[in-house]
């Protein structure tokens, strides 16, 4: 019994100054200090491009120019008093009303007009727009994205003539027309996470509902970004023939699990830092992100035994390439495995509780980020659930762990040939 | 007292039986030649005895325990295949490979000085790996295997690539753990290295043992019939004598070859004819006798 506590913990010394020395080499290496600076950075590019563009969406632009046939032929007055009204108080997005047609002769001339580029739109308003079923019928040439911004405006324009015209035919005087139209003002309130409910603006709201797509996205990269690194790190010590120098001292059981300590203590770090960056930044903006324990918790929980299903599956690929190429193609089917819930998350954000999101959360690959997902968007995710997948979670790990050993102990004294799947299979059966 | 024993061992890959029922005891305390031709079976014997590859059948015993996964901190073994990380500091990389065998920090703080001035890279402790030169690489790597104090050594083709100033570094070393008591096992092909270093060889040809002995022995049981004599004055008496088979004149020296072993009465005809000068009885180098035996084998099996 003594004998083999002194073995275990020689076994976890090991292991510990495996996985010590991983941290430390790869925690200094420039591409890693590159990385951990330059994704939070390009993230940031991307936000400040993005406002700059939807700014200048709603910034100015060159008047855009239409014509209007009104075959009622009653409207002319109303639809001019309308769009003189619409440009003085949009003096940025002026609309040009070029010629107002009252009958549908110019119609095929202004066709030509808006396919060549002369003119953005042509708009047809129906004889009985005012009295019966007519429509506004729009013409344009091409669908780009201003054009339906375009259309929309205008239609809301013309609308405005009509009803216009409606109340004068019907008594209505213009000062009660407005006070019917007046809007009332809108404020949104969350309730489901503070008791003091205090308002919030839109702006908050937004990137509440950003934090599950945050989570995810941290989970992702600290899975997916970090496998890399594991593979890399194993096929240089290949390469470069240290390998059996690391197997003089230690077995290859312990040369693995201690790898793949090391590469999650790297991933971990990462992610600290980048959470503590994004939510001082969070802070520093004046949003008031909350982030409950438990989510950390779990979020740390599936984060490890993710990490360790990844990168046990990497380290035996890792162990029988011989080049990162190599690697990289065997790796693809796996990789897919890990993108999917990427590709597929606004599902899981919406029907966080539906009978094929619960029973995808079962499938290892896709645990992790899909219980981030659902943990992080709602409150209410069962413990049970939670601590179900947790434990298929961790038994497929043994159960990975204990394939990849055996490949890996085989694989990794192996030079030259891939070996092929038969090959591999064999190896699991002899060792 | 052995420090490693392999009973009936043998491995397989796929189709080719690369150790085949190979029984082998290492005493303690000597140095221990593994012999064999390229592909002999060598290497995956050596890994079978580290417990990097495990044998399809057979035992295995290192000192004194069945799983050198338990010893490691106890042997220091280079493989052929070996290299070092080439970022990290010459200092770091000594120290990482003590504390993964076992070393204690405050023996690590004495040892990894102590063998860096050993083989002469006190200068070099803050430089990187990469920048080492290869004869310097190779020091490294000698320091490397030995720094946890090893009571066995197991190197694998110890010799191959190395600068002649390192070959003698090298078995220095050898030399002075063997005074320490500690065992000693190589393998290679070149057999001047290991006729001047072994106390025991074991010669393998396709994973099986075709010679194991001491080498003193060795020698005398395959002692050629060959004598060389300087003789005074007429030498021409010599091809009539009795025993003798043939005789190649090579200036004053005479390679005569005899029809049977003994030498001493050879000797003593000898001295009675003629006036001797000098005498020696050839003694085959350990070269003869592995092309002698592994030639028979391999003609054995075509």
């Amino acid at each position: 019994m003594k004998y083999l506590l002194s073995w275990s913990e020689q076994t976890m010394q090991k292991i510990l100054k495996i996985a010590h020395r991983e941290y430390i080499e790869t925690v200094k290496t420039k591409a890693f200090i590159i990385g951990l600076l330059m994704t939070p950075v390009i993230i940031g590019a991307i936000v400040i491009i993005n406002g700059y563009v939807s700014q200048s969406i709603s910034g100015p632009r060159p008047p855009r120019r239409i014509e209007v046939a009104d075959l009622s032929k009653e409207l002319s007055d109303e639809i001019e008093a309308s769009f003189d009204e619409y440009n003085e108080s949009h003096s940025e997005k002026q609309i040009l009303l070029q010629e107002l047609h009252a009958d549908e002769n110019a119609g095929e001339a202004a066709k030509e007009k808006v396919r060549n580029g002369r003119l953005d739109a042509y708009f047809v308003l129906d004889k009985d727009s005012i009295e019966g079923a007519g429509r506004i019928i729009s013409y344009t040439s091409g669908s780009k994205m201003s054009d339906l911004d375009l259309v929309s405006t205008v239609e809301n324009v013309l609308n405005r003539a009509v009803v216009n015209r409606r109340c004068r035919l019907s008594d209505v005087s213009r000062e009660l027309l407005d006070k019917l139209r007046r809007r009332v003002p809108v404020e949104r309130v969350d309730i489901s996470l503070a008791s003091d409910e205090k308002q919030r603006r839109q702006g908050e709201q937004i990137i509440k509902a950003m934090v599950p797509f945050f989570f995810m996205f941290l989970m992702f990269m600290g899975i997916f970004a970090n496998g890399q690194q594991m593979l890399t790190s194993i096929i240089e010590e290949k390469s470069s023939r240290i390998i059996e120098v690391l197997l003089s001292a230690v077995s290859p059981f312990q040369l693995m699990t201690g790898k793949i300590l090391g590469v999650a203590a790297v991933g971990l770090t990462v992610m600290s830092l980048w959470g503590a960056a994004a939510y001082a930044t969070a802070n520093w903006q004046g949003l008031d992100v909350r982030v409950p324990v438990k989510l950390l918790l779990c979020f740390a929980v599936y984060y490890v035994l993710g990490f360790l299903l990844f990168s046990s599956i990497l380290a035996a690929i890792g162990s029988v390439c011989n080049t990162i190429k190599e690697a990289q193609s065997m790796m693809m089917p796996i990789s897919f495995l890990f993108i999917l819930p990427i590709m597929a998350w606004p599902l899981f954000v919406e029907q966080p509780d539906s009978a094929l999101v619960t029973a995808a959360s079962f499938f290892p690959f896709l645990t992790p980020m899909i219980m981030i997902l659902r943990i992080s968007s709602s409150s209410d995710v069962p413990l049970f659930e939670i601590l179900a997948t947790m434990a298929v979670l961790a038994l497929s790990v043994l159960a990975v762990m204990w394939v990849t050993a055996r490949v890996f102990r085989t694989g990794i004294l192996m030079y030259g040939k891939k070996p092929g799947l038969r090959e591999i299979i064999r190896w699991l059966r002899y060792t | 007292m052995n420090a490693v024993s392999l009973e009936k061992v043998s491995k397989s890959f796929g189709s080719v039986r690369a150790v085949d029922g190979l029984s082998v005891w290492v005493p303690a305390g000597c140095i221990y030649g593994f012999l064999g031709p390229n592909g002999a079976g060598k290497t995956t014997t050596i890994r079978m005895i580290m417990d990097i590859i495990r044998p399809d059948s057979g035992t295995i015993e290192v000192l004194g325990g069945y799983s050198a996964e338990r010893a490691k901190n106890r042997i220091g073994y280079m493989p052929e295949e070996r290299g070092l990380y080439r970022k990290m500091t010459v200092r770091k990389v000594l120290a990482y490979f003590g504390a993964i065998k076992g070393l204690k920090d405050d023996e690590l703080a004495r040892a990894v000085p102590q063998w860096l001035q050993r083989v002469d890279l006190a200068n070099w402790a803050d430089k990187k790996v990469e920048e080492l030169s290869r004869g310097m690489h190779q020091k490294l790597q000698f320091a490397v295997t030995v720094i946890n104090n090893p009571e066995l050594v197991i190197l694998d083709e110890p010799f191959s690539g190395l600068d002649p100033l390192n070959q003698d570094l090298l078995k220095e070393i050898i030399l002075q753990m063997r005074k320490e008591g500690k065992t000693i096992i190589f393998s290679t092909h070149v057999m001047h290295e290991a006729e001047k270093l072994c106390d025991c060889i074991l010669l393998i040809n396709k994973g099986k043992v075709i010679l194991d002995d001491r080498l003193r022995m060795i020698r005398s049981q395959h002692s050629s019939q060959v004598i060389r004599v300087e003789l005074q004055g007429d030498t021409s008496f010599v091809e009539t004598m009795p025993m003798v088979e043939s005789v190649k004149s090579d200036g004053g020296l005479l390679e005569i070859t005899l029809a049977n072993g003994d030498t001493q009465r050879f000797i003593r005809e000898l001295v009675q004819r003629a006036n001797v000068i000098s005498f020696e009885i050839k003694v085959p180098s350990l070269h003869e006798i592995f092309v002698k035996l592994v030639g028979a084998d391999d003609a054995e099996d075509s």
